[in-house]
């Protein structure tokens, strides 16, 4: 169909090699067979929801999936994110953001696979892992344990998109899941501590209705 | 049941009237049995038979009859049987102690034995209410709808009070109105004093409770929540000693309308559910429909506007007009399809508590390109609490304001967007440079498919705002348009503060690497 076309089109343009399924059966089989380096999943397949698929690819493969969903549809986006895919855009999408993200998560794969190193950078923030240690312009910044974890969770994910549930049970615990206005009240914090704009953010992302994104 | 126990009415005396010719009828026949009896009993067993009759007419007849052959009785015996017999005159003074004695233990016995009648005669009646009550409670239990428990409140009272009884129930305007009867009306109702009964929720009848007249009785029908309705019962003349039972009765009725009651709430929430669900569906079906081409034609004319070596620049253009007319289709079909949601009543709100700023930054990072020209300052106040709102919906209100906001205004101008306490609310504005609201519009641009200048040049179907109202209706929020004194639009919406939940500070503010 006619997503499939351009999306395809796309990512060759952009040097990459694509394989296409029509179903989940078929998915999941390319998958296995090809290995590839990303999926990209349209969450309108005809049998079956995407959900079960990203489960069953989870259970051998870690393999970065990029969702395509229709907007107000926050519930099935969360679900598909819970089950393990990485990040989501909403149709209509442009060519440009498709691209960015593709390239995002085979960068993060990358690096991944050559060992993180301990000190991240983004904008004038950088963190040292190894030693916890927070600066901003050079001078250190102090972190509550909560800011910090938050913040690990968050940088841990880069470039990814995490759902509330899932920053609220790794930061506060399972019995937090549903406690949402503390992750929002700690992200606003985490903003207004290492952001330029806390009001419009550049780093630590809303996605509204479902999590959050850091992007470094 | 009608008649016993009750001291009053007119069916009473005719029967009583006849208790007193059976008392002296009984009586003499006493004399008759007792005259050829007279050589072989002595006196004083002449005296026991009287006083047996007398027994046995105040078990059977009651009090005034017994009474009646007390004196009677004494009269009899001095007459037929004290000598000299056929005469009141007493031949010897010891005869008068006789009927001293005769009369008083007549008039004792006659007392208890009447006495413990009525006694009897209290404990079967209330055995009967009690099973009347019952009966009537299996009755209620099974009715399905008003009309059932009319019936059966109306038998009840038919068959075992001999009264009629008609229940009311408010309509939607909240008049009262006798329940549909499957026969006609008989007893007339003041509608008056069964709208004060209905709400006082105090019962009432014409010159007070158990006053005796035949005017009828009125009971509220008390539920747990309201009154459901008036029991209006023709019981005047049943006295005040059934009051209890006709409490007892209202309170079983007005427990089975309250009943029907939830079972209809249930029943139409249930059909809400499943109207919603098919609609929804419908509406997801549709903007999958229309969704999927529009994101083919959007991406793909995308894709052609970037291909590499760059097009020609009249191909460019269309291209690039091309993709951004499909871009706007889908929000436009994403605001009808909003609109759909909105207006089918019942879109449900994912309420949390959460800071404005948060939704205000991600509106515009989602907006990004359409506010190119236009820099958005936002201030917000520094004491601004959490708010709960539907993020997803509340991000809507913004894009649509800011889009607005930046279609109206020229390029370049800057758009605001500010928020503070008002009281117990929040007010949030979006401000913008433009040429402002035609000031005869500020309430309508608001309506469904109205704009601000009918004939502009600027595209749009006048979606976006009555979109915003819907939602902030939605939250319990108002919103209005102004035009400010320098110039330019300012839309205002506002949001109740509510109880914002506290969150614990932490402890302790320890350096990061002691973590």
């Amino acid at each position: 169909m006619q997503i499939r076309r351009f999306v395809r089109n796309a990512l060759e343009g952009d040097g990459c090699r694509v394989a296409e399924a029509e179903t989940v059966r078929q998915g999941l089989i390319e998958a296995g067979t090809r290995k590839p380096d990303l999926v990209i999943l349209d969450l309108g397949l005809p049998d079956g929801d995407g959900v079960q698929f990203v489960e069953c690819l989870r259970a051998w493969s870690a393999i970065p999936v990029i969702v395509l969903s229709a907007r107000s549809t926050e519930h099935d986006k969360i679900e598909v994110l819970d089950a393990g895919a990485d990040d989501y855009l909403t149709k209509p999408f442009s060519v440009g953001e498709l691209l960015a993200r593709v390239r995002a998560l085979l960068r993060r794969q990358a690096r991944a696979a050559e060992g993180e190193s301990p000190v991240l950078r983004f904008g004038t923030v950088e963190v040292d892992l190894s030693r916890r240690i927070v600066l901003r312009q050079g001078t250190p910044v102090r972190l509550t344990p909560i800011e910090y974890r938050l913040l690990a969770a968050l940088l841990a994910n880069a470039g990814k998109v995490v759902t509330q549930r899932h920053l609220l049970r790794e930061v506060w615990g399972p019995a937090f899941v549903e406690s949402s206005h503390y992750l929002r009240i700690y992200v606003g914090r985490l903003r207004q501590k290492l952001e330029n704009d806390p009001a419009q953010p550049r780093h630590f992302l809303t996605e509204t209705g479902v999590g959050y994104r850091f992007v470094g | 049941m009608r008649t016993e126990g009750n001291s009053g009415g007119s069916r009473a005396s005719g029967s009583s009237l006849k208790h007193y010719v059976f008392a002296v009828l009984a009586c003499g026949l006493t004399t008759l049995v007792a005259t050829p009896l007279r050589e072989q009993l002595e006196l004083a067993n002449t005296v026991m038979l009287f006083l047996l009759t007398v027994a046995l007419i105040a078990a059977r007849l009651g009090k005034g009859p017994a009474i009646l052959a007390s004196f009677l009785s004494v009269i009899l015996f001095d007459v037929f049987f004290v000598p000299p017999r056929l005469s009141f005159a007493v031949s010897d003074g010891k005869y008068l102690v006789t009927f001293a004695v005769m009369l008083t233990v007549a008039l004792i016995i006659g007392q208890l034995t009447t006495g413990l009648r009525r006694q009897a005669q209290e404990a079967d009646r209330r055995e009967r209410q009690t099973r009347a009550l019952y009966e009537l409670a299996v009755e209620l239990a099974g009715a399905l709808s008003l009309q059932q428990v009319a019936q059966a409140t109306r038998h009840f009272f038919r068959h075992q009070l001999g009264t009629e009884a008609v229940l009311l129930f408010p309509d939607e305007g909240g008049a009262l109105i006798a329940s549909p009867a499957d026969e006609p009306q008989t007893m007339i109702v003041d509608l008056h004093v069964a709208r004060t009964v209905h709400d006082s929720g105090e019962p009432a009848a014409f010159g007070g409770l158990g006053s005796g007249n035949d005017q009828p009785w009125y009971f509220p029908l008390r539920g747990s929540t309201r009154t459901r309705g008036v029991l209006a019962a023709s019981g005047g003349a049943l006295g005040k000693d059934y009051r209890p039972l006709l409490e007892t009765a209202s309170a079983l009725v007005a427990t089975a309308v309250e009943r029907l009651h939830f079972v209809e709430v249930a029943h139409v929430s249930q059909m809400q559910m499943v109207s919603e669900r098919l609609r929804s569906s419908i509406l997801s079906a549709l903007a999958h429909d229309i969704r999927t081409p529009l994101t083919a034609l959007y991406g793909t004319a995308d894709s052609l506007a970037l291909t590499r070596p760059p097009l020609p620049e009249p191909v460019r253009e269309t291209v690039e007009a091309l993709r951004d007319q499909a871009l706007r289709l889908s929000g436009l079909v994403s605001n009808l399809l909003d609109m759909a949601r909105l207006q089918a009543g019942k879109v449900t709100l994912r309420k949390e508590w959460q800071p404005l700023e948060e939704v205000v930054g991600a509106s515009i990072k989602l907006l990004g390109p359409a506010l190119t020209d236009h820099p958005v300052t936002v201030s917000l106040a520094a004491d601004l609490p959490l708010l709960e709102f539907d993020a997803v919906l509340m991000e809507r209100v913004f894009c649509n304001l800011l889009e607005n906001a930046a279609k109206y205004s020229p390029p370049g101008s800057a758009i605001e967007i500010t928020a503070a306490n008002n009281g117990d609310r929040v007010e949030v504005s979006v401000l913008d440079r433009g040429k402002g609201f035609p000031e005869d519009k500020l309430e309508r641009v608001f309506e469904l498919f109205e704009r601000g200048t009918a004939e502009s040049t600027v595209p749009g179907v006048g979606l976006g705002l009555a979109i915003c109202r819907a939602i902030i209706d939605a939250h319990g929020g108002r919103i209005r348009a102004a035009n400010q004194p320098g110039g330019g639009g300012c839309v205002t919406f506002s949001l109740s503060r509510g109880n914002p939940p506290s969150i614990p500070e932490e402890t302790s503010s320890m350096e990061p690497d002691q973590t």
